[in-house]
């Protein structure tokens, strides 16, 4: 998001997604992801999902 | 609509069952006052034509037994209706599977286990009376409230499952 100079509020547009849906996503606190959700963030940053996805133990 | 309506009358037919218990409940109290400390013809009409009047010439100990058993399940079923009462207000149908909903189910289950067994007791304490020949009958329902009891578990743990099932469902974005 902040390789592309995108606000919270710009990519909640962009993929639809409400800016609370957002800030679980961006908390960690999700404990699903929709593939449609995860092709829509992609899509709208360009990137891969493995870019925004990280293991953590 | 349909469902709504029918919850409705649920309310109000919960809500005069739980009037009827605290009445016989209070009504039982004061038989039992009446009869120990006014007059002991009270024992002879104790609740609806129940006649107690046998146990007292017997024995004021049974009788004192046998009341203090009725008045406290009467009483416990009085309560198990207010549970359903609390239950029927925070009832939700658009968000039926929350917290209170399922512990509020919970203690109901425990409640009715808790009368079940208060039953059994008050059962069996009859029993020892009548084979002293003394003729007492009185439906305890023991068994119905165990049986009830198993039943609300049941749904009990499927209400936990539910939350659960709900709060993962909230949480996938």
């Amino acid at each position: 998001m902040a390789k592309r100079k995108m606000s919270l509020n710009e990519l909640s547009e962009k993929v639809g997604l409400t800016l609370s849906n957002l800030s679980i996503l961006k908390t960690g606190k999700a404990k699903a992801v929709r593939f449609s959700t995860l092709e829509a963030i992609c899509e709208v940053l360009d990137c891969q999902p493995g870019d925004i996805l990280e293991f953590v133990e | 609509m349909k469902t709504n309506i029918i919850m409705k009358v649920m309310n109000v037919i919960f809500w005069i069952v739980f009037i009827g218990l605290c009445i016989k409940t209070g009504a039982l109290l004061v038989s039992l006052f009446v009869t120990l400390f006014i007059n002991s013809n009270g024992a002879e009409d104790t609740y609806m034509g129940l006649d107690l009047l046998d146990i007292y010439s017997f024995s004021v100990e049974y009788y004192i037994g046998v009341a203090s058993f009725l008045i406290a399940i009467t009483a416990m079923k009085a309560n198990l209706a207010y549970f359903v009462i609390k239950l029927f207000m925070k009832f939700d149908l658009n968000y039926p599977f929350n917290e209170k909903t399922a512990s509020l189910i919970t203690q109901m289950s425990h409640y009715a286990l808790g009368i079940g067994v208060v039953a059994i007791i008050a059962e069996s304490y009859a029993d020892r009376i009548m084979r002293q020949g003394i003729d007492l009958q009185i439906d305890w329902g023991a068994e119905q409230f165990l049986f009830f009891a198993g039943i609300i578990y049941i749904i009990a743990l499927v209400f936990k499952k539910g939350v659960e099932i709900q709060n993962e469902n909230e949480l996938t974005i």
